[in-house]
């Protein structure tokens, strides 16, 4: 599968609610598929994670928060939610939490993320 | 010479305190002979023997003047005991003192009197200068030449010493009361003969003792002189690695102009290798010893977490100065040839290892290449995403027509800080391969692979001393003939490089 390098195929936009949580909003959204990655269009770590899930296969759906009007309440609710000071990018498999890169990584090494992976219909072997 | 008065403290129980702060090499490890101090320097007049001549000579007097409640005070036998070296320059001094005292027979006072003179005393000389402060003592300078003579003929044989000590005792003996109890070994036995035994049996172990802990002296010093060469060598590598270097690389960070962050993990870095070397070895021996299983894997963690260790200061070190990292200045040249992303490749390690591992189950086979596999995936990842950061930074840093100049090394600075998430990153997939490891493999197997991993990164430092020591280096020293050969010559590389070998 052919991966772009440039806008990501599964832009969803945005729903015109203007109140609502951010967070709650954030695990609608993780939820709609199967591998959900949140990130800023200009961060290279979110590229590297990108290009980890395109290089093994899986067609993730990606939200630029920077694209998005309420991106940056979005921002705030993911750093709190991860505890960082770093809010992208971050994965959602199946709609549960995975984490940042590093998690992310480490489940990959340890032989978890493919399983996950499968579990979510997000890979087919 | 100088040592006779350390020898003080050898026969008695009573040491004065004052030689403690010349506290040979022997004394610390519990040498308890006299000789042991007089032989310090090597002397080559034997004290041992000497010890012996006062002990016969004592012995014969006492016999021959049969003072018997000179037995029993300890404290005069004691003291006189204390200068074995001085035999016959103390008689004198006693004689001295108690002629000074009227001839008294109370051998404590004049003892007494020579125990405080002699507790001064550091020279030999000072015997004489002490009885030249009392009175009238010039009559005996004489006596302490010929003493010398005698004693030193003494060391031939031991009928003759007895003989001529007591003939030096009689000569100055009517006032030499307190010689006697100097002979008293505060031994309770009564023969003569018993005595002998007992006295020789002593004196031959003191010698015995103080050659022994001359020759501990001798290879500790010598070990001291061969760490002093190592470490002086040490510091010559270093320095001229870091040389090569700036002449090589051209790095930002040139000699003596190293960040401190940078210096503080350098530094800490060469201390994890040491440790490193402890962990092998430690890894060889519990392989070797066929230890069990559980203690197997005590170490093999232990191995793991010294890993965990350096990854953890170089999250530090990436924090101040992660160009240190990134361009390997804190590894040696070989290793910076293989560099991904401030350290080792995870995937070359595993393909590396592949080859030299046991022979693994068709389990542990697929697990391996497994690893193997989404390491490499992580890695490209990675690349891809630092290559995205360097683009944007080549852009920025390029900039554009009417781009504010402060504005642009302000988005460059923060694009550059994102550089040390990307080293963070690659430390972290190198410890969670390095994690994985023991969980595919048993313990045993693991304990092999760390060793071979350990060692070949040993090789690799070891390569690049060797490339740093060969005669190119004429480029960087004083020598001007200027050698562009490319044979690498075996010159002599350096001791601890080859400890792996």
């Amino acid at each position: 599968m052919h991966c772009q390098t440039g806008s990501w195929g599964s832009y969803v936009p945005t729903s015109t609610r203007s109140v609502g949580d951010p967070l709650e909003r954030i695990e609608r959204l993780a939820s709609e598929n199967a591998v959900v990655i949140f990130s800023i269009s200009t961060c290279c770590m979110c590229h590297a994670i990108k290009r980890l899930f395109c290089g093994m296969g899986v067609n993730p759906t990606v939200y630029e928060l920077d694209e998005d009007p309420r991106g940056k309440d979005m921002e705030r609710a993911l750093m709190r939610l991860l505890r960082s000071s770093s809010a992208v990018p971050v994965v959602f498999i199946g709609g549960k939490l995975v984490g940042a890169m590093d998690r992310v990584m480490a489940s990959h090494i340890n032989g978890t993320l493919v399983p996950l992976l499968k579990e979510a219909g997000a890979l087919w072997l | 010479m100088a040592n006779h008065r350390v020898g003080e403290t050898g026969l008695s129980d009573s040491g004065p305190s004052n030689h403690h702060h010349h506290i040979p090499y022997a004394v610390l490890h519990g040498m308890n002979a006299p000789t042991s101090f007089i032989h310090q320097e090597g002397s080559a007049f034997d004290f041992g023997e000497l010890e012996e001549a006062i002990v016969l000579q004592g012995v014969k007097i006492r016999n021959d003047e049969a003072k018997g409640p000179l037995f029993t005070t300890g404290r005069p036998a004691a003291t006189l005991e204390m200068f074995p070296s001085w035999p016959i320059r103390f008689q004198q001094t006693p004689r001295g003192s108690s002629k000074s005292g009227g001839e008294s027979t109370d051998s404590g006072s004049a003892v007494n009197t020579l125990s405080s003179k002699t507790e001064n005393q550091l020279e030999p000389e000072s015997p004489i200068s002490k009885k030249a402060s009392s009175s009238d003592h010039q009559a005996f300078d004489q006596k302490p030449l010929q003493h010398q003579q005698h004693l030193q003929q003494h060391q031939q044989q031991q009928q003759q010493r007895l003989e001529m000590a007591s003939d030096t005792s009689r000569t100055g003996i009517s006032q030499n009361q307190s010689a006697k109890p100097t002979q008293e070994k505060r031994r309770g036995s009564t023969s003569e003969k018993q005595l002998d035994a007992k006295t020789l049996r002593r004196l031959a172990q003191n010698r015995e003792a103080a050659r022994k802990s001359r020759l501990r002296k001798k290879a500790y010093v010598q070990q001291l002189e061969t760490s002093r060469i190592k470490l002086t060598q040490l510091e010559q590598d270093l320095q001229r690695a870091r040389s090569q270097g700036v002449f090589l690389g051209g790095c930002s960070a040139t000699v003596g102009n190293i960040s401190s962050g940078a210096a503080i993990f350098d530094m800490e870095y060469s201390r994890w290798l040491e440790d490193d070397q402890r962990h092998m070895s430690e890894l060889r021996t519990g392989l070797h010893a066929h230890l069990s299983d559980s203690d197997l894997r005590v170490i093999v963690e232990g191995y793991i977490s010294h890993y965990d260790e350096i990854f953890r200061l170089k999250g530090v070190a990436a924090k101040t100065d992660v160009f240190h990292l990134i361009t390997g200045m804190w590894t040696t040249q070989a290793e910076r040839c293989f560099l991904w992303m401030g350290g080792f490749r995870p995937s070359e390690l595993i393909k590396m290892l592949i080859s030299q591992l046991d022979p693994l189950t068709e389990q542990q086979v697929m697990g391996i290449y497994s690893l193997q596999h989404s390491s490499q995936q992580a890695e490209e990842a990675l690349t891809q995403g630092l290559e995205q950061l360097q683009q944007s930074l080549i852009d920025t840093v390029a900039g554009g027509p009417g781009i504010d100049a402060m504005q642009q090394m302000a988005v460059a600075l923060g694009k550059l800080a994102n550089l040390e998430g990307f080293v963070r990153q690659a430390d972290n997939l190198r410890q969670q391969t390095l994690h994985q490891l023991p969980r595919i493999l048993t313990v045993r197997q693991a304990a092999r692979c760390f060793l071979v991993i350990g060692e070949y990164y040993g090789r690799l430092r070891a390569l690049s001393s060797l490339w740093a020591s060969r005669p190119r280096e004429s480029l960087m020293s004083d020598d001007h003939s200027c050698q562009t050969t490319t044979d690498l010559h075996m010159v002599q590389p350096s001791q601890n490089h080859f400890s792996n070998f």
